[in-house]
């Protein structure tokens, strides 16, 4: 009988460990869930920054920000010629994906936001050197607020 | 005279090599890169999201390499042009590609210079926008595109030069 009871509290003993240890698995995939983004391999980021010409802002071959590259910028980008959001750490992140639209080369909606200042929600995918967002939301735009014009002609060719 | 035609042919072969080859831009960061790859509709590679024909130009492109490696294609030999339209004629096969790879601090990109079927002779000029661009809107060439298009030229006229109805400008 008392050898009996032993294995019992054994397999008491396993199956607790097992349950603690499965229970622990679940609740770390759970917590992960909440701070990946939607999209599988996405991290759920707010971004705020401004919208610039990721050929010419990143290779710096011209004065590549605010209004005084606006038209510049908006030749890229109807160019197709990815567009970013560059933040104040210099981070550059190409926008692949705005709020559901299925294009992502001269998409009117980012187009027409050319140097603007704006805060977005979305998913961060990073690869071989590259910061990808699929932004889910524009939670902010400030329009342009980097007036640069007032200090440098317009870039380049002037008006 | 061997002699003399064979020196010739040296310093044409010179002078006709870096003429083929990718134009550097003094760019930091830049390197001239020629490699095969398979061209590829960068969103559908990062999330599975893949509309028919790479998104038909309405997708941003990539190249994905036989090790896995994906580069961005974010311009081409069009001024202010990228290069979806010279990667989608390739949209899920393998091309060779010429241009240049620049590794700068921000971010990883190429730019798509030329191409060609692997294995092929011939390259083909990466203007494919120029192309696209001339017959959209029927004209003879893509020259000064950026000043014509209407699109943009409706752009210009709703928000002005630097973004900002009716924003003083100075001179240049």
């Amino acid at each position: 009988m008392r050898q009996v009871l032993k294995q019992l509290a054994l397999v008491l003993a396993i199956t607790a460990w097992v349950a603690f240890a499965w229970s622990g698995a679940a609740w770390a995939k759970t917590s992960g869930a909440t701070t990946s983004g939607a999209t599988p391999g996405a991290k759920r980021v707010t971004v705020t920054g401004e919208i610039v010409d990721t050929w010419c802002n990143v290779t710096m071959i011209m004065f590549a920000e605010g209004s005084a590259h606006y038209q510049c910028a908006v030749w890229c980008a109807v160019g197709g010629i990815p567009v970013s959001i560059k933040d104040e750490d210099e981070n550059v992140y190409v926008v692949l994906r705005v709020e559901g639209e299925q294009s992502n080369v001269a998409a009117p909606s980012i187009v027409r936001i050319q140097a603007h200042q704006v805060t977005v929600e979305g998913d961060l995918i990073e690869r071989d050197g590259v910061k990808y967002l699929l932004v889910t939301q524009v939670a902010d735009d400030q329009g342009i607020v980097n007036l640069s014009h007032q200090d440098t002609a317009i870039q380049p060719f002037g008006k | 005279m061997r002699q003399v035609l064979i020196i010739l042919a040296a310093v044409l072969a010179l002078v006709a090599g870096p003429a083929q080859a990718a134009k550097e831009w003094g760019i930091d960061g830049e390197e001239v890169a020629q490699f095969e790859a398979k061209a590829v509709d960068v969103l559908c590679e990062l999330t599975g999201d893949c509309p028919k024909n790479c998104g038909a130009g309405k997708r941003q492109m990539g190249l994905l390499s036989d090790d896995g490696t994906l580069r961005l294609a974010i311009k081409s030999n069009t001024l202010f042009a990228g290069a979806v339209l010279d990667l989608l004629a390739w949209c899920g096969k393998r091309v060779e590609v010429d241009g240049l790879l620049i590794k700068a601090d921000p971010m990883t990109f190429y730019m798509v210079q030329r191409l060609r079927a692997p294995g092929a002779k011939k390259w083909t000029n990466a203007r494919a926008f120029s192309k696209a661009w001339a017959t959209e809107n029927k004209q003879k060439n893509a020259s000064r595109w950026f000043r014509k298009d209407p699109a943009i030229k409706a752009l210009i006229k709703e928000f002005g030069p630097v973004g900002i109805p009716g924003a003083t400008i100075p001179k240049d």
